[in-house]
């Protein structure tokens, strides 16, 4: 048994030029890693769950491999810096997660219906576990829509092998690609056999064209390439059709779907006896092997994430030739992430057979633990900034709420960061059904502003600001809306895990830039009321600060800022400093829990019925001290 | 060769879950050993709940533990190992942090908390063995409160469940940390092993 280089660090072996090692790697690690393998030159992304670490892990190796790797401002942005790259004969891409496609769509359009020199890939990640709060959306049928083939791997090795191809193809097209991944295969582990690194650097160079007819005959050219493209997934090695002779019963699974069936046939002893069709382009279908799999068995179900896609079109195939065979999908798969369960379930269903594992026990024993487990919701980390501009922000709005009526309550729009947070208990600053998009909070807030009798705050963060809250605040500007905007600025862009900015001043390489700043842009724009706050420095003078927003007839713009918790820890741990942790004193604790009941940092807990500090999770932030109304809370000595 | 081996780690936001999935997958790898597994990372906010997957052998192909079949859980807090109870086989050992960490709903009247002796008695109910440890005492005795985890880890070791070998991991833990930070790992790791085997 060898130790192999597997054991070094983790930045350097990602890029690894060792053929045939294997090392062990993320989904979107796997996919960094093919890239690189391709010879990529171009990357550029907006960070969003699942997708970010893609072009995180090429951040790191931008230097050694002499690419240009960039964190745009958003989406539509990171597709146009990939396109244009592409444009000049480079090989270039661009990561996002599903909702990220939406913002880049526009963009996206333009590329496939103009065609491309250098291999252009988009990577679009569909968080199909529905954990954040923005929905399903499907990669698929925005695909689907502007005629952009899709491809979609099984396995986290697949991943890196199709990012390789995926370059090929589409320079072999003229025409992009995307690579969708579900979260599972995103965030999925596995060791991956490396291929050789491409190591060919091109020169950019635009061919200008004469003026090219627009409309039909560009759209012709369009569905010719795709033809080709529809033809040739055929033979494309991630379609594999394993027919059964006299087996009744098809299975076709689209992507990370196939490693579930893979299982679910060996659980319950049905391997080798169903005909399997896996696929790799959901988009196009490979038509010619649907239909060989039709055509041979009685029955078929489809196994897929979200949309009935794959489903429909393989419908679609059969009811064009007739071919009587009932399909299954999603009445017995439901939209969210295939599991084991479901597969079983599902097949138990179609074919009889037992399954190994009496799930109905299983739900039995959940319902037995059900009363003694705490919820989690997401909360703000300890000592995390939001959690005290909140606070003052609750005081503050509460206050001038009242100013217009009895009974009249602040409204607050959330948008997409760290900070939707406080729409839990005990803060509850954030209204939930008015969350719509990154930099929604501002638009909406001045429709509602329109028509409500009250204060109407928009928050939104930093890195959010930059990517869709300038267009709304402009908007705010020129229609005279009386709007507060909170710009809660930790100076990263803390849910995906401290990425760099337009306002940070580094690049995604870590190169200094140009910080630009918050108040500066909206000064530009025009906005009257504007002031900076540290939520850490004074909640009184923050209570009062947003309180002359709300009540300035016209829109006004708090920063509120103050660095990430988790990037200040972790700067605090680099220099070796330590950390001061608060404690309560007990005599003069009164249990009058305000600092649970209204703040609620997780830090604060209880220990016999006494309210106590965590003294390994506190951050020394101090704002407890200043919420308690007993004065009970100070800070340890330093030794 | 291994045909399955199943193995889930719980615990909340912060506790280390994901690197030890990547240490774990590491050093797999280097025995030469196939490995699938995942990250169940959520958003990245502290103090949700967690849970990392390794598995090793030539019959995993699915980056989840199916429900039923977990050999080990590493519970890195109690009720998040509770929560994940349904993905282990009743023959299973779980190892697990008696340290529990509050949620600030309990604290608010939402929900509930069982006692940690509860909690103990409804995982051994549904598996074969439990081994309960405050892991933060020691790690402080090996010098960090945050090397918990890796006290758990080498807990882990210490059931002799696992399928790497014991000089595989710690090569690995020392390949990923700086040379101080490794000091306290490795004596984390074997105070946790001592404590199992």
């Amino acid at each position: 048994m060898v130790m192999t280089k597997e054991l070094a660090p983790k930045k350097l072996t990602i890029g690894l030029d060792a053929p045939g090692e294997r090392l062990v790697m993320l989904g979107n690690e796997a996919i960094a890693r093919g890239a690189i393998e391709a010879g990529v030159q171009v990357a550029a992304a907006y960070p969003g769950t699942p997708s970010t670490e893609v072009v995180e892990t090429l951040s790191r190796l931008a230097k050694e491999f002499d690419m240009h790797v960039e964190w745009s401002t958003n989406e539509k942005v990171a597709f146009e810096v990939s396109y244009g790259a592409a444009l000049a004969g480079v090989r270039a891409m661009s990561c996002m997660k599903q909702v990220g496609l939406s913002v880049a769509l526009d963009s996206v359009k333009g590329a496939a219906y103009n065609g491309i020199r250098g291999g252009l890939l988009l990577h679009s990640a569909d968080e199909t576990a529905a954990r954040s709060p923005q929905g399903l959306r499907d990669t698929r049928l925005i695909a689907e829509r502007e005629y952009i083939p899709v491809l979609e791997p099984a396995t986290v090795q697949e991943a890196k092998d199709m990012t390789v191809e995926a370059f090929r193809l589409s320079e072999e097209f003229g025409h992009p690609f995307i690579l969708r991944t579900v979260t599972t295969l995103s965030h999925g582990r596995s060791d991956v056999v490396l291929g050789k690194i491409s190591g060919e650097k091109r020169e950019g160079s635009f061919v200008k064209l004469p003026p090219a007819p627009w409309g039909r005959p560009a759209e012709v050219a369009v569905f010719k390439r795709f033809d080709k493209i529809k033809e040739a997934v055929n033979t494309f090695p991630w379609n594999q059709l394993k027919l059964v002779k006299g087996a009744k019963l098809g299975i076709i699974a689209s992507g990370v779907a196939y490693v579930y069936v893979s299982e679910a046939l060996r659980a319950l002893k049905l391997d080798g006896k169903v005909s399997v069709l896996k696929i790799g382009t959901p988009y196009p279908l490979p038509e010619t092997l649907v239909k060989k799999l039709l055509t041979s068995v009685d029955e078929v179900l489809v196994v897929e994430e979200l949309n009935p896609f794959v489903e429909l079109h393989v419908k679609a195939i059969a009811g064009e030739d007739n071919i009587p065979v009932k399909i299954h999908g999603k009445e017995l798969i439901g939209p969210f992430e295939v599991s084991d369960r479901i597969v079983i379930g599902a097949l138990s269903k179609v074919t009889g057979a037992a399954s190994p594992i009496d799930f109905a026990e299983l739900d039995r024993i959940n319902k037995e633990m059900a009363s003694l487990l705490p919820l989690r919701p997401y909360y703000a980390c300890v000592g995390c900034p939001h959690r005290a501009s909140q606070y003052a922000l609750k005081r503050a709005a509460m206050k001038v709420a009242r100013e217009y009526g009895k009974g009249v309550e602040p409204i607050y729009t959330p948008d997409i960061g760290c900070y939707s947070t406080g729409g839990n208990p005990p803060l509850g600053v954030s209204d939930r059904n008015a969350t719509s998009s990154m930099g929604g909070s501002i638009g909406v807030a001045c429709g509602l502003a329109q028509v409500m009798k009250a204060p109407v705050i928009a928050q939104i963060g930093d890195s959010t600001f930059f990517h869709a809250g300038m267009p709304p605040l402009v908007n705010a500007v020129f229609n005279k809306t009386k709007v507060t905007v909170v710009v809660l600025d930790n100076l990263t862009t803390g849910m995906t895990g401290f990425q760099a900015h337009p306002g940070t001043g580094t690049t995604a390489v870590g190169d200094e830039t140009t910080a630009i700043k918050i108040e500066d842009v909206a000064r530009a724009f025009g906005v009257k009321f504007i002031e900076i706050i540290d939520p850490f420095d004074s909640l009184k003078k923050a209570i009062d600060t947003f309180e002359r927003a709300m009540r300035f007839d016209g829109p006004s713009v708090v920063v509120s800022r103050r660095i990430c918790a988790q990037v200040y820890l972790s700067a605090m741990r680099r220099k070796g400093e330590a950390i001061i942790p608060y404690y309560v004193d007990q005599d003069k604790c009164t249990q009058c829990d305000v600092c649970i009941t209204q703040f609620g940092c997780p830090a604060i807990i209880k220990e016999d019925e006494k309210v106590v500090i965590d003294s390994l999770q506190c951050t020394g932030c101090g704002v407890c001290a200043q919420v308690c109304p007993h004065n009970a809370i100070f800070q340890e000595q330093s030794k | 060769m291994i045909e399955e081996f199943n193995m889930l780690i719980s615990g909340v936001g912060g506790q280390g879950s994901v690197l030890m999935g990547e240490l774990l997958g590491r050093a797999a790898v280097a025995d030469g050993l196939n490995v699938k597994g995942s990250e169940i990372i959520g958003l990245a906010q502290r103090g949700g709940a967690v849970t990392s997957v390794l598995r090793i052998g030539s019959a995993c192909q699915s980056p989840m533990v199916p429900l039923g079949t977990g050999d080990i859980m590493i519970g890195l807090e109690p009720a998040e190992a509770l929560r994940n109870i349904t993905y282990m086989a009743k023959s299973s050992i779980i190892v697990v942090n008696d340290r529990r960490v509050m949620s600030v709903t309990t604290l608010l009247g939402m929900g509930t908390y069982a006692s940690i002796e509860e909690i103990i008695e409804k995982l051994k109910k549904y598996s074969s063995r439990v081994i309960s440890m405050d892991a933060i005492a020691l790690a402080k005795q090996a010098g960090s409160a945050r090397s918990a985890n890796i006290v758990m880890m080498g807990a882990g070791f210490g059931t002799g469940k696992i399928p790497v070998r014991i000089e595989t991991i710690k090569a690995t833990i020392e390949a990923r940390f700086g040379a101080r930070e490794s000091i306290s790992n490795i004596k984390a790791f074997e105070l946790g092993y001592n404590l199992c085997r």
